[in-house]
């Protein structure tokens, strides 16, 4: 009894007044004050819809795949129903060192998952299913069809992997997919005339054989397992009674599966290569779509970069540009794109031929000399792209790039609305004043 | 005669004591089934990788070759734990069957419940019959030179055969975009994958092409051969691991 009151007193007094156990108390509260902290922050957290496209260094941005008029067919669409995202790029002639040539590269579409299925694909007009090497110096025109399959509200850029290299994004637009997902489906006809279900063919055989194999597999393991295991035969192998471990039965479901086992194995074989006599191996190719006749750099309108200065304080791009005009009509710059950002010119009016969310300076681009240049004439330019763009887009990253080169294209206006497009190029020189 | 000397002082466990081993046997073997759904399933996810996620990746040359090479480690390694120490002809198939529950749980909850992909696009592939005659062989030979030898070489073998019923049907022909394509390259193509561009896949990359259309018993030998290497290296692997103090201690 006494012993319990004095027990008591203990555990009081290790609750209430001994410093060494007020810790665990003030380590809880602070563990509290942290759960809740995080509790808030977790509920303010939003989906990521971004795709990385601002974190390639800007000169891969700028230098590689130079896309426009990037347009979708729709953006808001149902299950099952087809929508079509067609464009146009240019292979940027001044390709960086430190990237590998575009030998390989894949036409691909950013997506959280499959939501969409790619129907079809052309470069060029041309249908293409792998891979597909590209030149440097060359323009494309591509289409991607695509199919609904789960509803949802996504943000969808076409892209380029390019191999060794990384991905480089193209403008990106949201994309509204309604209806049901149980209504999604997915026929496609096989060489034999048959019509396949994607979504399931092959499912309900692939649960069979390895339902089959499991049950082989588990009934193994059971003859095993209800027999005492680890410590009892441990004793008996140490005893010297390794033979009444494995019995004669044992030994012959030992044989019947050494035999039993490979002669099933071959039968379903066989009995499969019979059943799909046709079967082919995997395809794999590189397919070699040749480059349109030249749309950028047509030769109608010959640009030459002299020097390109980036102002870091005003955030603007200086271009010294000599241009010459080969067409027989007045020209003037109406836009300055490079790394999907584009600088619009406000006194040369465009024709908008992207409704994706191209990063648009509308602004953004000023010319010393507003003057249209007149056919036959070669006039130098000075050309400024300025915008928090260069810096909220991460592209003023360059100048602190092991190569920092610039490179994007320039398009063209005469009255008409003819457009000519040529690209440039040229090395950085950063103010830092 | 050691066996008969032995057997006049062996007192198997009864009553509490069988009990209580029996226990031990559930607990380990409960034990045993995490750890390898989680370590097995991680290491052929690691090494065998695409090959095994995708429908589109099994290729004749290089799928029958990556996976029963790198499938034969972990059942090499626990043989040599429950057969030199229990005389238990099952680590194969265990090993195997824990890899099979691990891998149909990331294919239904990751990649379809998650990703969205179609599970019949990452069916995974089966090793169960190779490893339940890689058992049979150590239990009918208690050699390690003769299983690594003749049960390297069936996983190896046994492994494209065993396979054809599950995904033959995929290499049927379909005409897509003025290409021939199979099956299993229409689902690549047509489920968008972002990270995996189709220059990625290994198809029937290397020489071994040289020998024409035998490509999959070429690269079964060959695995085969691996195999049996392989096995003995892990087996060893096992064995470091491996401890019985505590038992000794019972």
């Amino acid at each position: 009894m006494k012993s319990t009151t004095q027990n008591q007193t203990y555990t009081r007094s290790m609750a209430f007044h001994v410093p060494v156990n007020s810790q665990p108390q003030s380590v809880s509260k602070w563990l509290l004050l942290i759960g809740l902290i995080l509790s808030v922050y977790m509920l303010t957290l939003q989906p990521v819809m971004a795709h990385g496209e601002k974190n390639l260094e800007p000169y891969v941005r700028m230098r590689t795949i130079q896309w426009y008029d990037v347009q979708w067919s729709k953006q808001k669409f149902n299950v099952n129903e087809e929508v079509t995202v067609t464009g146009k790029f240019h292979v940027a002639e001044d390709w960086p060192i430190s990237v590998p040539k575009p030998d390989a590269a894949f036409l691909n579409i950013s997506t959280p998952g499959p939501v969409l299925i790619r129907t079809e694909r052309y470069l060029n007009g041309k249908p293409f299913m792998n891979s597909v090497a590209l030149l440097p110096g060359g323009d494309y025109d591509f289409k991607v069809v695509l199919k609904g399959r789960l509803p949802g509200h996504y943000h969808i850029h076409p892209f380029f992997n390019l191999r060794d290299a990384g991905q480089v994004m193209g403008p990106g637009a949201w994309l509204d997919i309604t209806g049901n997902e149980a209504d999604f489906s997915n026929n496609v006809q096989t060489i034999n005339g048959e019509m396949i279900d994607m979504e399931t063919y092959g499912l309900s055989n692939g649960i069979f054989w390895h339902s089959f194999w499991a049950l082989l597999g588990t009934a193994w393991l059971l003859w095993w397992v209800r027999r005492p295991l680890f410590i009892a035969r441990y004793r008996m192998l140490q005893a010297g009674l390794e033979n009444e471990l494995i019995t004669p039965l044992d030994r012959n479901i030992g044989k019947a599966i050494l035999i039993g086992v490979p002669v099933l194995v071959l039968v379903f074989y066989t009995i499969t290569v019979n059943k799909y006599p046709k079967a082919i191996p995997l395809q794999t190719s590189l397919d070699q779509i040749l480059p349109l006749p030249a749309k950028v750099n047509a030769g109608v309108v010959e640009v030459e970069t002299l020097r390109a200065e980036y102002r870091i304080p005003e955030r603007s791009m200086k271009l010294s540009l000599k241009i010459k005009n080969g067409s027989d009509k007045p020209i003037q710059i109406g836009e300055f794109a490079t790394g999907s950002v584009r600088f619009l010119n406000k006194v040369v009016p465009e024709p908008d031929q992207s409704n994706t969310e191209s990063v648009v300076a509308a602004e953004g681009l000023s010319l010393d000399n507003l003057t249209p240049i007149q056919p036959g004439e070669q006039r130098t330019v000075l050309l400024t792209a300025g915008d928090a763009l260069w810096e909220s887009e991460r592209l003023d990253g360059l100048i602190n790039d092991a190569d920092s080169r610039i490179g994007g294209l320039l398009f063209f206006f005469d009255p008409d609305g003819e457009r000519y497009i040529s690209s440039i190029t040229s090395a950085v020189i950063p103010k830092f004043n | 005669m050691s066996a008969n000397l032995s057997n006049r002082i062996f007192r198997p466990y009864t009553g509490e004591k069988a009990r209580i081993a029996r226990a031990y046997d559930y607990l380990v073997l409960v034990l045993a089934l995490f750890l390898f759904i989680g370590s097995f399933h991680l290491h052929f996810a690691l090494t065998v990788g695409d090959w095994d996620f995708w429908v589109d990746w099994k290729d004749r040359q290089w799928w029958p070759a990556v996976t029963p090479l790198m499938g034969i480690t972990f059942p090499a390694a626990v043989q040599a734990v429950l057969w030199t120490n229990f005389r238990l002809p099952l680590g194969a198939t265990l090993c195997v069957a824990c890899l099979s529950i691990g891998t149909w749980i990331a294919r239904i909850f990751a990649y379809h419940m998650w990703n969205y992909f179609p599970i019949n696009m990452v069916l995974p592939s089966t090793l169960l019959p190779s490893a339940l005659v890689l058992d049979a062989v150590l239990m009918m030979s208690n050699s390690l030179t003769v299983t690594a030898i003749f049960g390297g070489s069936a996983f190896a073998l046994l492994f494209y055969p065993s396979n054809w019923p599950i995904f033959g049907m995929f290499h049927v022909p379909v005409e897509a975009g003025n290409s021939q394509m199979t099956v299993a390259d229409m689902f690549g193509f047509q489920y968008i994958r972002t990270g995996m561009p189709e220059y990625l896949r290994i198809i029937e990359r290397g020489t071994l092409r040289t020998y024409g259309q035998v490509a999959a018993p070429l690269s079964a030998f060959f695995s085969a051969l691996l195999s049996t290497l392989m096995y003995a290296l892990w087996w060893f692997i096992g064995k470091w691991f491996a401890t019985t103090r505590y038992l000794k201690r019972i």
